[in-house]
Protein backbone atom coordinates (compact mmCIF):
# COMPACT_ATOMS: atom_id res chain seq x y z
CA UNK A 1 0.00 0.00 0.00
CA UNK A 2 1.43 3.20 -0.80
CA UNK A 3 1.98 5.27 2.40
CA UNK A 4 -0.65 8.73 2.72
CA UNK A 5 0.53 11.91 0.52
CA UNK A 6 0.18 13.81 4.37
CA UNK A 7 0.54 12.43 8.07
CA UNK A 8 0.58 14.55 10.59
CA UNK A 9 1.29 13.15 14.41
CA UNK A 10 -0.09 14.68 17.33
CA UNK A 11 1.76 18.15 16.02
CA UNK A 12 1.44 21.36 17.99
CA UNK A 13 2.34 24.55 17.69
CA UNK A 14 2.99 27.15 20.23
CA UNK A 15 2.75 30.70 20.04
CA UNK A 16 4.02 32.32 23.15
CA UNK A 17 1.18 31.28 25.49
CA UNK A 18 -1.03 30.49 22.68
CA UNK A 19 -1.57 26.69 21.60
CA UNK A 20 -2.38 27.08 18.04
CA UNK A 21 -1.92 23.71 16.90
CA UNK A 22 -3.01 21.23 19.72
CA UNK A 23 -1.66 17.68 19.45
CA UNK A 24 -3.36 17.49 15.92
CA UNK A 25 -3.47 13.93 13.58
CA UNK A 26 -4.11 13.71 10.12
CA UNK A 27 -3.98 11.42 7.21
CA UNK A 28 -4.89 12.49 3.44
CA UNK A 29 -4.79 9.37 1.12
CA UNK A 30 -3.15 9.88 -2.32
CA UNK A 31 -5.06 11.11 -4.61
CA UNK A 32 -7.73 12.80 -2.53
CA UNK A 33 -9.11 16.22 -1.90
CA UNK A 34 -9.11 16.78 1.44
CA UNK A 35 -10.60 19.99 2.51
CA UNK A 36 -10.19 22.02 5.95
CA UNK A 37 -12.79 23.70 7.41
CA UNK A 38 -12.93 26.27 10.72
CA UNK A 39 -14.08 29.57 12.01
CA UNK A 40 -11.33 32.12 11.82
CA UNK A 41 -8.42 31.98 13.82
CA UNK A 42 -9.22 27.99 14.46
CA UNK A 43 -5.32 27.34 13.03
CA UNK A 44 -5.72 26.32 9.61
CA UNK A 45 -3.01 28.88 8.13
CA UNK A 46 -0.60 27.79 11.00
CA UNK A 47 -1.51 23.80 9.80
CA UNK A 48 -0.55 24.49 6.03
CA UNK A 49 2.42 26.68 7.02
CA UNK A 50 4.00 23.48 9.01
CA UNK A 51 3.12 21.04 6.49
CA UNK A 52 4.55 23.09 3.41
CA UNK A 53 7.37 23.61 5.47
CA UNK A 54 7.45 26.94 6.31
CA UNK A 55 7.12 26.99 9.89
CA UNK A 56 8.56 24.22 12.44
CA UNK A 57 6.14 22.59 14.92
CA UNK A 58 6.83 22.77 18.39
CA UNK A 59 5.98 19.01 18.72
CA UNK A 60 4.92 16.14 16.57
CA UNK A 61 5.77 15.10 13.47
CA UNK A 62 4.49 15.46 9.60
CA UNK A 63 5.65 13.46 7.10
CA UNK A 64 4.73 14.22 3.01
CA UNK A 65 4.86 11.75 0.68
CA UNK A 66 6.47 9.85 3.49
CA UNK A 67 9.41 12.52 4.02
CA UNK A 68 9.53 14.12 6.96
CA UNK A 69 9.49 17.96 6.85
CA UNK A 70 12.15 18.53 9.41
CA UNK A 71 15.04 17.18 7.40
CA UNK A 72 13.86 16.78 3.94
CA UNK A 73 12.31 20.53 3.81
CA UNK A 74 13.97 20.96 0.25
CA UNK A 75 12.87 17.70 -1.24
CA UNK A 76 9.42 18.36 -0.08
CA UNK A 77 9.14 21.82 -1.47
CA UNK A 78 9.78 20.14 -4.80
CA UNK A 79 7.21 18.30 -4.76
CA UNK A 80 4.46 20.40 -3.25
CA UNK A 81 2.46 23.37 -5.25
CA UNK A 82 1.01 25.89 -2.34
CA UNK A 83 -0.99 29.37 -2.97
CA UNK A 84 -1.47 30.85 0.12
CA UNK A 85 -3.70 32.74 1.97
CA UNK A 86 -1.94 36.25 0.66
CA UNK A 87 -2.19 37.21 -2.74
CA UNK A 88 1.93 36.86 -3.11
CA UNK A 89 2.31 37.70 -7.06
CA UNK A 90 4.91 39.97 -7.56
CA UNK A 91 3.18 43.61 -9.22
CA UNK A 92 6.68 44.28 -10.66
CA UNK A 93 6.44 41.37 -13.12
CA UNK A 94 4.58 40.20 -15.72
CA UNK A 95 2.05 37.49 -15.36
CA UNK A 96 4.16 35.09 -17.26
CA UNK A 97 7.44 36.63 -16.05
CA UNK A 98 5.56 35.66 -12.44
CA UNK A 99 5.54 32.20 -14.26
CA UNK A 100 8.51 31.98 -15.31
CA UNK A 101 10.45 33.36 -12.15
CA UNK A 102 8.93 30.38 -10.02
CA UNK A 103 10.00 27.97 -12.65
CA UNK A 104 13.19 29.02 -12.31
CA UNK A 105 13.38 28.70 -8.95
CA UNK A 106 12.05 25.13 -9.22
CA UNK A 107 15.69 24.84 -11.41
CA UNK A 108 12.97 24.16 -14.60
CA UNK A 109 14.87 23.94 -18.05
CA UNK A 110 12.98 26.75 -20.64
CA UNK A 111 12.04 24.52 -22.98
CA UNK A 112 10.14 22.83 -20.29
CA UNK A 113 9.04 25.52 -18.45
CA UNK A 114 7.77 27.53 -21.85
CA UNK A 115 5.33 24.91 -23.08
CA UNK A 116 3.89 24.31 -19.42
CA UNK A 117 3.67 28.31 -18.62
CA UNK A 118 1.67 28.33 -22.33
CA UNK A 119 -1.00 25.51 -21.20
CA UNK A 120 -1.15 26.93 -18.49
CA UNK A 121 -2.17 29.91 -19.21
CA UNK A 122 -4.29 28.93 -21.83
CA UNK A 123 -6.12 26.62 -19.49
CA UNK A 124 -6.60 29.79 -16.94
CA UNK A 125 -8.06 31.95 -19.23
CA UNK A 126 -5.20 33.83 -18.92
CA UNK A 127 -3.14 34.04 -22.17
CA UNK A 128 -4.29 37.31 -23.50
CA UNK A 129 -3.12 39.42 -20.89
CA UNK A 130 0.09 37.03 -20.03
CA UNK A 131 2.57 40.74 -20.70
CA UNK A 132 0.60 42.58 -18.41
CA UNK A 133 0.97 43.25 -14.74
CA UNK A 134 -1.22 41.27 -11.92
CA UNK A 135 -2.49 44.69 -10.25
CA UNK A 136 -4.09 45.51 -13.32
CA UNK A 137 -6.43 42.21 -13.08
CA UNK A 138 -9.14 41.47 -11.59
CA UNK A 139 -9.39 39.35 -7.91
CA UNK A 140 -10.24 36.02 -9.35
CA UNK A 141 -8.04 36.59 -12.33
CA UNK A 142 -4.92 36.58 -9.64
CA UNK A 143 -6.10 34.11 -8.06
CA UNK A 144 -6.05 31.84 -11.19
CA UNK A 145 -2.80 33.01 -11.80
CA UNK A 146 -1.77 32.43 -8.41
CA UNK A 147 -2.74 28.84 -8.83
CA UNK A 148 -1.52 28.72 -11.92
CA UNK A 149 1.96 29.29 -10.49
CA UNK A 150 1.48 26.80 -7.93
CA UNK A 151 1.40 23.99 -10.68
CA UNK A 152 4.06 25.17 -13.13
CA UNK A 153 6.00 22.39 -11.64
CA UNK A 154 3.67 19.55 -11.32
CA UNK A 155 3.26 18.88 -7.17
CA UNK A 156 2.36 15.88 -6.47
CA UNK A 157 0.72 17.55 -3.57
CA UNK A 158 -1.16 20.55 -3.61
CA UNK A 159 -2.25 23.42 -0.80
CA UNK A 160 -4.82 25.87 -1.23
CA UNK A 161 -5.36 28.11 1.59
CA UNK A 162 -8.54 29.80 1.36
CA UNK A 163 -8.18 29.38 -2.65
CA UNK A 164 -11.57 31.18 -3.35
CA UNK A 165 -12.61 33.80 -1.06
CA UNK A 166 -13.45 37.26 -2.05
CA UNK A 167 -14.71 35.57 -5.35
CA UNK A 168 -17.56 35.83 -6.96
CA UNK A 169 -19.44 32.72 -8.04
CA UNK A 170 -18.30 32.83 -11.17
CA UNK A 171 -14.71 32.82 -10.52
CA UNK A 172 -15.20 30.66 -7.62
CA UNK A 173 -16.85 27.95 -9.71
CA UNK A 174 -14.14 27.95 -12.79
CA UNK A 175 -11.48 27.19 -9.94
CA UNK A 176 -13.55 24.82 -8.39
CA UNK A 177 -14.16 23.06 -12.17
CA UNK A 178 -10.34 23.20 -12.40
CA UNK A 179 -9.76 21.64 -8.99
CA UNK A 180 -12.11 18.67 -10.09
CA UNK A 181 -9.75 18.06 -12.74
CA UNK A 182 -7.31 17.99 -11.20
CA UNK A 183 -8.03 15.42 -8.86
CA UNK A 184 -6.30 11.81 -9.02
CA UNK A 185 -3.46 13.00 -10.86
CA UNK A 186 -2.43 14.77 -7.41
CA UNK A 187 -3.48 15.39 -4.24
CA UNK A 188 -5.26 18.36 -3.12
CA UNK A 189 -5.57 20.02 0.57
CA UNK A 190 -7.88 22.99 0.61
CA UNK A 191 -8.96 25.16 3.36
CA UNK A 192 -12.05 27.29 3.17
CA UNK A 193 -14.75 28.75 5.20
CA UNK A 194 -17.73 28.13 2.60
CA UNK A 195 -19.30 24.96 3.18
CA UNK A 196 -20.82 24.12 -0.13
CA UNK A 197 -17.20 24.56 -1.59
CA UNK A 198 -16.08 21.78 0.74
CA UNK A 199 -19.01 19.92 -0.19
CA UNK A 200 -18.74 20.19 -4.00
CA UNK A 201 -14.98 19.20 -3.52
CA UNK A 202 -13.67 17.35 -0.84
CA UNK A 203 -13.84 13.34 -0.86
CA UNK A 204 -13.40 13.99 3.02
CA UNK A 205 -13.42 16.80 5.28
CA UNK A 206 -12.25 18.11 8.34
CA UNK A 207 -13.51 20.33 11.20
CA UNK A 208 -11.05 21.81 13.58
CA UNK A 209 -11.43 24.84 15.98
CA UNK A 210 -9.41 26.16 19.30
CA UNK A 211 -6.23 23.94 16.80
CA UNK A 212 -8.29 20.52 17.81
CA UNK A 213 -9.46 18.55 15.61
CA UNK A 214 -12.83 18.14 15.92
CA UNK A 215 -14.81 16.30 13.42
CA UNK A 216 -13.20 13.60 10.26
CA UNK A 217 -15.29 12.34 7.84
CA UNK A 218 -16.81 12.56 3.81
CA UNK A 219 -20.30 15.29 4.06
CA UNK A 220 -22.33 12.27 4.81
CA UNK A 221 -20.67 11.00 7.51
CA UNK A 222 -20.37 13.88 8.89
CA UNK A 223 -24.06 15.12 8.61
CA UNK A 224 -24.97 11.28 9.81
CA UNK A 225 -23.05 12.05 12.81
CA UNK A 226 -24.83 15.28 13.55
CA UNK A 227 -28.22 13.32 13.97
CA UNK A 228 -28.47 9.79 13.93
CA UNK A 229 -32.62 10.83 14.07
CA UNK A 230 -34.40 12.66 10.72
CA UNK A 231 -36.44 15.58 11.46
CA UNK A 232 -39.57 16.02 9.26
CA UNK A 233 -41.25 19.46 8.55
CA UNK A 234 -44.91 19.22 8.38
CA UNK A 235 -47.10 21.96 7.12
CA UNK A 236 -50.92 22.41 8.26
CA UNK A 237 -53.74 24.74 7.18
CA UNK A 238 -54.53 25.32 10.62
CA UNK A 239 -55.30 23.71 14.03
CA UNK A 240 -51.32 23.32 14.23
CA UNK A 241 -51.53 23.61 18.22
CA UNK A 242 -54.48 20.46 18.62
CA UNK A 243 -52.26 18.34 16.23
CA UNK A 244 -48.57 19.12 17.66
CA UNK A 245 -50.76 17.55 20.75
CA UNK A 246 -51.41 14.70 19.20
CA UNK A 247 -48.43 13.93 18.05
CA UNK A 248 -46.59 14.36 20.90
CA UNK A 249 -48.55 12.05 22.95
CA UNK A 250 -46.91 9.00 20.34
CA UNK A 251 -44.19 6.97 21.32
CA UNK A 252 -42.33 7.15 18.42
CA UNK A 253 -42.04 10.87 18.24
CA UNK A 254 -38.74 12.22 20.14
CA UNK A 255 -39.25 16.15 20.16
CA UNK A 256 -41.95 18.03 18.63
CA UNK A 257 -41.41 22.16 17.77
CA UNK A 258 -44.02 24.36 16.76
CA UNK A 259 -44.39 27.56 14.74
CA UNK A 260 -46.52 28.82 12.99
CA UNK A 261 -47.94 26.73 10.70
CA UNK A 262 -45.33 24.40 10.87
CA UNK A 263 -44.18 21.80 13.20
CA UNK A 264 -40.64 20.19 13.15
CA UNK A 265 -40.88 16.47 14.10
CA UNK A 266 -38.15 14.25 15.15
CA UNK A 267 -38.29 11.07 15.22
CA UNK A 268 -36.79 8.09 16.85
CA UNK A 269 -36.52 6.43 13.66
CA UNK A 270 -37.18 6.52 9.53
CA UNK A 271 -39.76 3.63 10.23
CA UNK A 272 -41.75 5.67 12.54
CA UNK A 273 -43.50 7.73 9.21
CA UNK A 274 -46.58 5.94 8.77
CA UNK A 275 -47.54 5.65 12.00
CA UNK A 276 -47.29 9.27 12.01
CA UNK A 277 -48.89 9.31 8.62
CA UNK A 278 -51.74 7.44 9.85
CA UNK A 279 -52.24 9.20 12.85
CA UNK A 280 -52.76 12.49 10.68
CA UNK A 281 -55.47 10.99 8.44
CA UNK A 282 -57.89 13.64 7.73
CA UNK A 283 -55.82 16.46 9.16
CA UNK A 284 -55.76 19.82 6.69
CA UNK A 285 -51.60 18.93 5.58
CA UNK A 286 -50.19 21.30 3.15
CA UNK A 287 -46.94 19.35 3.10
CA UNK A 288 -44.62 17.01 4.76
CA UNK A 289 -40.60 17.02 3.63
CA UNK A 290 -37.64 15.76 5.22
CA UNK A 291 -35.38 18.20 6.59
CA UNK A 292 -31.74 18.02 5.46
CA UNK A 293 -28.66 18.84 7.44
CA UNK A 294 -26.79 20.82 6.37
CA UNK A 295 -22.88 20.65 6.76
CA UNK A 296 -23.71 24.37 8.00
CA UNK A 297 -25.69 22.98 10.47
CA UNK A 298 -22.99 20.05 11.15
CA UNK A 299 -20.39 23.10 11.35
CA UNK A 300 -22.41 25.45 13.64
CA UNK A 301 -23.14 22.70 16.16
CA UNK A 302 -19.53 22.14 16.37
CA UNK A 303 -17.78 24.97 16.57
CA UNK A 304 -20.92 26.78 18.53
CA UNK A 305 -22.48 30.31 16.75
CA UNK A 306 -21.07 32.47 18.59
CA UNK A 307 -17.96 35.22 16.13
CA UNK A 308 -14.70 34.80 17.19
CA UNK A 309 -12.54 37.84 18.05
CA UNK B 1 25.59 25.54 -1.92
CA UNK B 2 23.83 25.42 -5.23
CA UNK B 3 22.95 29.22 -6.01
CA UNK B 4 20.65 28.65 -8.93
CA UNK B 5 17.80 30.33 -6.34
CA UNK B 6 20.10 33.05 -5.78
CA UNK B 7 20.54 33.34 -9.40
CA UNK B 8 16.82 33.54 -10.51
CA UNK B 9 15.62 36.22 -7.93
CA UNK B 10 18.92 38.36 -8.74
CA UNK B 11 17.97 38.32 -12.57
CA UNK B 12 14.30 39.18 -11.65
CA UNK B 13 15.51 42.09 -9.74
CA UNK B 14 17.57 43.13 -12.47
CA UNK B 15 14.74 42.76 -15.03
CA UNK B 16 13.06 45.34 -12.94
CA UNK B 17 15.63 47.61 -12.30
CA UNK B 18 16.09 47.73 -16.23
CA UNK B 19 12.68 48.42 -16.74
CA UNK B 20 12.58 52.10 -14.53
CA UNK B 21 16.90 52.47 -15.17
CA UNK B 22 16.44 56.08 -16.59
CA UNK B 23 14.10 57.04 -13.79
CA UNK B 24 16.02 55.80 -11.18
CA UNK B 25 19.15 57.10 -12.48
CA UNK B 26 17.79 60.26 -13.07
CA UNK B 27 16.49 60.44 -9.35
CA UNK B 28 19.94 58.74 -8.12
CA UNK B 29 21.58 61.48 -9.93
CA UNK B 30 20.01 64.63 -8.66
CA UNK B 31 21.17 64.24 -5.16
CA UNK B 32 24.87 64.32 -5.36
CA UNK B 33 24.77 66.84 -8.22
CA UNK B 34 22.89 69.21 -6.32
CA UNK B 35 25.20 68.88 -3.89
CA UNK B 36 28.19 68.97 -5.84
CA UNK B 37 27.26 71.80 -7.70
CA UNK B 38 26.53 73.88 -4.47
CA UNK B 39 29.49 73.00 -2.65
CA UNK B 40 32.32 71.78 -4.90
CA UNK B 41 31.40 74.71 -7.14
CA UNK B 42 29.24 77.11 -5.55
CA UNK B 43 31.55 77.19 -2.14
CA UNK B 44 34.62 76.47 -3.89
CA UNK B 45 35.67 79.80 -3.96
CA UNK B 46 35.49 80.64 0.03
CA UNK B 47 36.76 77.20 1.04
CA UNK B 48 40.04 77.07 -1.39
CA UNK B 49 42.03 74.03 -1.01
CA UNK B 50 41.86 71.07 1.22
CA UNK B 51 44.37 68.76 1.49
CA UNK B 52 46.37 70.68 -1.26
CA UNK B 53 43.48 69.57 -3.31
CA UNK B 54 40.91 72.12 -4.33
CA UNK B 55 37.43 71.73 -2.86
CA UNK B 56 35.53 70.48 -5.42
CA UNK B 57 38.20 67.37 -6.27
CA UNK B 58 38.01 66.92 -2.62
CA UNK B 59 34.56 65.92 -2.71
CA UNK B 60 33.91 64.47 -5.90
CA UNK B 61 35.04 60.57 -4.77
CA UNK B 62 33.43 60.86 -1.46
CA UNK B 63 29.79 61.34 -3.40
CA UNK B 64 30.44 59.00 -5.78
CA UNK B 65 30.81 56.97 -3.14
CA UNK B 66 28.30 58.01 -0.81
CA UNK B 67 25.68 57.50 -3.88
CA UNK B 68 26.74 54.02 -4.18
CA UNK B 69 26.69 53.02 -0.41
CA UNK B 70 23.60 54.91 -0.54
CA UNK B 71 22.00 53.20 -3.07
CA UNK B 72 22.94 50.03 -1.77
CA UNK B 73 21.41 50.17 1.33
CA UNK B 74 18.28 52.05 0.27
CA UNK B 75 17.56 48.81 -2.53
CA UNK B 76 18.56 46.25 0.28
CA UNK B 77 16.68 47.68 2.85
CA UNK B 78 13.36 48.39 1.01
CA UNK B 79 13.32 45.53 -1.14
CA UNK B 80 13.72 43.28 1.54
CA UNK B 81 10.99 44.72 3.77
CA UNK B 82 8.73 45.42 0.55
CA UNK B 83 9.34 41.14 -0.26
CA UNK B 84 8.32 40.41 3.11
CA UNK B 85 5.77 42.89 4.66
CA UNK B 86 4.04 44.02 1.27
CA UNK B 87 3.72 41.48 -1.31
CA UNK B 88 5.11 38.12 0.49
CA UNK B 89 7.29 37.01 -2.32
CA UNK B 90 9.37 36.08 -0.38
CA UNK B 91 7.00 33.38 1.35
CA UNK B 92 6.50 32.67 -2.77
CA UNK B 93 9.97 32.09 -2.99
CA UNK B 94 9.83 29.95 0.41
CA UNK B 95 7.91 27.28 -1.13
CA UNK B 96 10.47 26.27 -4.06
CA UNK B 97 13.04 23.82 -3.55
CA UNK B 98 15.68 26.98 -2.34
CA UNK B 99 17.20 28.03 0.91
CA UNK B 100 16.73 30.80 2.43
CA UNK B 101 20.46 31.82 2.48
CA UNK B 102 20.06 31.80 -1.18
CA UNK B 103 17.24 34.23 -0.99
CA UNK B 104 19.11 36.71 1.01
CA UNK B 105 22.09 36.43 -0.78
CA UNK B 106 20.75 37.35 -3.73
CA UNK B 107 19.17 40.22 -2.11
CA UNK B 108 22.59 41.18 -1.23
CA UNK B 109 23.73 40.66 -4.55
CA UNK B 110 20.93 43.44 -6.15
CA UNK B 111 22.16 45.83 -3.43
CA UNK B 112 25.41 45.41 -5.02
CA UNK B 113 24.78 45.80 -8.35
CA UNK B 114 22.56 48.78 -7.47
CA UNK B 115 25.22 50.18 -5.86
CA UNK B 116 27.87 49.93 -8.32
CA UNK B 117 25.56 51.11 -11.44
CA UNK B 118 24.50 53.95 -9.33
CA UNK B 119 27.82 54.96 -8.33
CA UNK B 120 28.98 54.74 -12.17
CA UNK B 121 26.86 57.07 -13.12
CA UNK B 122 26.86 59.93 -10.56
CA UNK B 123 30.90 59.21 -11.27
CA UNK B 124 30.76 59.59 -15.16
CA UNK B 125 28.64 62.72 -14.66
CA UNK B 126 30.49 64.32 -12.43
CA UNK B 127 33.27 63.81 -14.60
CA UNK B 128 31.97 64.92 -17.37
CA UNK B 129 31.29 68.22 -15.54
CA UNK B 130 34.71 69.24 -14.06
CA UNK B 131 38.20 69.19 -15.70
CA UNK B 132 39.77 66.88 -13.60
CA UNK B 133 41.08 63.61 -15.39
CA UNK B 134 42.18 60.35 -13.62
CA UNK B 135 44.50 57.50 -14.59
CA UNK B 136 43.27 54.57 -15.16
CA UNK B 137 45.14 53.10 -11.73
CA UNK B 138 43.33 55.45 -9.81
CA UNK B 139 40.18 54.34 -11.09
CA UNK B 140 41.45 50.71 -10.62
CA UNK B 141 42.46 51.40 -6.87
CA UNK B 142 39.25 53.02 -6.36
CA UNK B 143 36.67 50.19 -7.95
CA UNK B 144 38.65 48.34 -5.18
CA UNK B 145 37.17 50.20 -2.29
CA UNK B 146 33.81 50.84 -4.20
CA UNK B 147 33.19 47.23 -4.43
CA UNK B 148 33.57 45.96 -0.84
CA UNK B 149 31.89 49.47 -0.05
CA UNK B 150 28.67 49.20 -1.54
CA UNK B 151 28.80 44.88 -0.62
CA UNK B 152 28.78 46.46 3.07
CA UNK B 153 26.08 48.75 2.98
CA UNK B 154 24.32 46.22 0.62
CA UNK B 155 24.43 43.53 4.03
CA UNK B 156 23.67 46.14 6.31
CA UNK B 157 20.17 47.18 4.57
CA UNK B 158 19.62 43.50 4.50
CA UNK B 159 19.66 43.51 8.19
CA UNK B 160 17.48 46.13 8.25
CA UNK B 161 15.43 45.30 6.36
CA UNK B 162 15.32 41.52 7.85
CA UNK B 163 14.74 42.87 11.58
CA UNK B 164 12.43 45.79 11.25
CA UNK B 165 8.46 45.38 9.79
CA UNK B 166 7.82 49.14 9.88
CA UNK B 167 8.56 51.23 7.48
CA UNK B 168 8.95 54.76 10.01
CA UNK B 169 11.42 52.49 11.98
CA UNK B 170 13.37 52.15 8.25
CA UNK B 171 13.35 55.91 7.81
CA UNK B 172 14.36 56.98 11.51
CA UNK B 173 17.59 54.63 11.39
CA UNK B 174 18.81 56.02 8.17
CA UNK B 175 18.74 59.34 9.14
CA UNK B 176 19.80 58.71 12.82
CA UNK B 177 22.33 56.61 12.12
CA UNK B 178 23.63 55.49 7.85
CA UNK B 179 23.33 59.22 7.05
CA UNK B 180 25.56 60.87 10.18
CA UNK B 181 27.80 57.77 9.14
CA UNK B 182 28.13 58.84 5.95
CA UNK B 183 28.77 62.59 6.40
CA UNK B 184 31.07 62.38 9.77
CA UNK B 185 33.07 59.88 7.74
CA UNK B 186 35.17 62.36 5.94
CA UNK B 187 33.07 62.97 3.18
CA UNK B 188 33.39 67.00 3.42
CA UNK B 189 36.13 67.06 5.70
CA UNK B 190 39.45 66.01 6.27
CA UNK B 191 39.75 63.51 9.13
CA UNK B 192 42.40 66.33 10.70
CA UNK B 193 39.21 67.98 11.65
CA UNK B 194 38.46 66.20 14.29
CA UNK B 195 39.42 67.04 17.89
CA UNK B 196 42.68 64.62 18.12
CA UNK B 197 40.66 62.45 20.89
CA UNK B 198 38.45 61.32 18.89
CA UNK B 199 40.19 60.52 15.67
CA UNK B 200 41.13 57.07 16.60
CA UNK B 201 37.41 56.48 17.20
CA UNK B 202 36.52 58.11 13.71
CA UNK B 203 39.16 55.70 12.28
CA UNK B 204 38.10 52.49 13.78
CA UNK B 205 34.68 52.54 11.96
CA UNK B 206 34.69 50.96 8.52
CA UNK B 207 32.91 53.92 6.86
CA UNK B 208 35.55 56.23 7.50
CA UNK B 209 38.31 53.32 5.71
CA UNK B 210 36.11 53.03 3.05
CA UNK B 211 35.50 57.10 2.55
CA UNK B 212 39.31 58.23 3.06
CA UNK B 213 41.00 55.38 1.51
CA UNK B 214 38.24 55.75 -1.67
CA UNK B 215 39.16 59.26 -1.77
CA UNK B 216 43.25 58.83 -1.35
CA UNK B 217 43.10 55.63 -3.63
CA UNK B 218 41.26 58.13 -6.22
CA UNK B 219 42.98 61.51 -6.15
CA UNK B 220 46.52 60.55 -5.48
CA UNK B 221 46.90 56.53 -6.63
CA UNK B 222 47.75 55.78 -2.68
CA UNK B 223 46.40 52.38 -1.70
CA UNK B 224 46.11 51.75 1.86
CA UNK B 225 45.97 48.12 2.23
CA UNK B 226 44.93 48.77 6.00
CA UNK B 227 41.41 50.37 4.93
CA UNK B 228 40.52 48.02 2.16
CA UNK B 229 41.34 45.12 4.51
CA UNK B 230 38.92 47.01 6.93
CA UNK B 231 36.14 47.57 4.40
CA UNK B 232 36.53 43.88 3.41
CA UNK B 233 36.71 42.29 6.38
CA UNK B 234 33.48 44.64 7.81
CA UNK B 235 31.68 43.27 4.47
CA UNK B 236 32.30 39.91 5.42
CA UNK B 237 31.16 40.05 9.08
CA UNK B 238 27.98 42.11 7.85
CA UNK B 239 27.63 38.79 5.00
CA UNK B 240 27.74 36.21 7.49
CA UNK B 241 25.47 38.41 10.20
CA UNK B 242 23.07 39.25 7.61
CA UNK B 243 22.42 35.81 6.75
CA UNK B 244 21.85 34.33 9.89
CA UNK B 245 19.71 36.89 11.24
CA UNK B 246 17.73 36.64 8.12
CA UNK B 247 17.75 32.65 8.72
CA UNK B 248 16.63 33.53 12.23
CA UNK B 249 13.81 35.52 11.62
CA UNK B 250 12.77 33.14 8.95
CA UNK B 251 12.45 30.31 11.37
CA UNK B 252 10.29 32.12 13.54
N1 LIG C 1 2.85 34.55 13.92
C1 LIG C 1 1.93 34.44 14.88
N2 LIG C 1 2.21 34.81 16.16
C2 LIG C 1 1.30 34.66 17.14
N3 LIG C 1 0.08 34.16 16.98
C3 LIG C 1 -0.27 33.78 15.74
C4 LIG C 1 0.62 33.89 14.63
N4 LIG C 1 0.00 33.42 13.53
C5 LIG C 1 -1.24 33.04 13.93
N5 LIG C 1 -1.41 33.25 15.25
C6 LIG C 1 -2.60 32.91 16.03
O1 LIG C 1 -2.84 31.52 15.89
C7 LIG C 1 -4.23 31.27 15.77
C8 LIG C 1 -4.50 30.49 14.51
O2 LIG C 1 -4.26 31.33 13.40
P1 LIG C 1 -4.41 30.85 11.90
O3 LIG C 1 -3.95 31.97 11.03
O4 LIG C 1 -3.74 29.55 11.74
O5 LIG C 1 -5.99 30.69 11.78
P2 LIG C 1 -6.89 30.38 10.50
O6 LIG C 1 -7.68 29.19 10.86
O7 LIG C 1 -6.05 30.32 9.29
O8 LIG C 1 -7.83 31.64 10.45
P3 LIG C 1 -8.49 32.41 9.20
O9 LIG C 1 -9.69 31.61 8.82
O10 LIG C 1 -8.87 33.72 9.74
O11 LIG C 1 -7.46 32.48 8.12
C9 LIG C 1 -4.92 32.61 15.83
O12 LIG C 1 -5.40 32.81 17.15
C10 LIG C 1 -3.84 33.60 15.52
O13 LIG C 1 -4.06 34.82 16.19
MG1 LIG D 1 -5.97 31.32 7.52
Amino acid sequence: MPTAAIIARSLTKQYAALTALNSFDLEVAQGSIFGLLGPNGAGKTTLIRILTTLMRQSSGEVFIQGLDTRTAGRQIRSMIGVVSQENSLDRYLTARENLVLHARLHGMDKQLYSRRIDELLELMGLAGRQKDFPDTFSGGMQRRLVVARALVHQPQVLFLDEPTTGLDPQSRRAVWDYVRSLAGSMTIFLTTHYLEEAEQLCDRIAIMDHGRLIALGSTQELKDRLSGTTVYEIEFERNVASYAALLKAMACVRTIDAKDNLLHVTLECWECLSEIVTALNGAPVRRISLKERTLEDVFISLTGAGVRE
Amino acid sequence: MILHGSLAIWIRDMQVLRRAIFSELVAVVAYPLTIYLAFGIGMQGYIGAVEGSPYGLFIAPGLITMTAVNAAYNESVWSLWFHRRVQFTVESYRVTPISVSEIIIAKICTGFTHGIIKGCAVGLVIFAITPFRFPLEHLLSYLVFLIPGSALFSCAGVISGTVMDKPETIGKVEAVLVMPLIFMSGLFFPLSSYPAAVIPWVRALPTTALFEGARRALVSGDMSLMYVLQVSLSALVLFALAVGIFRRKMAE
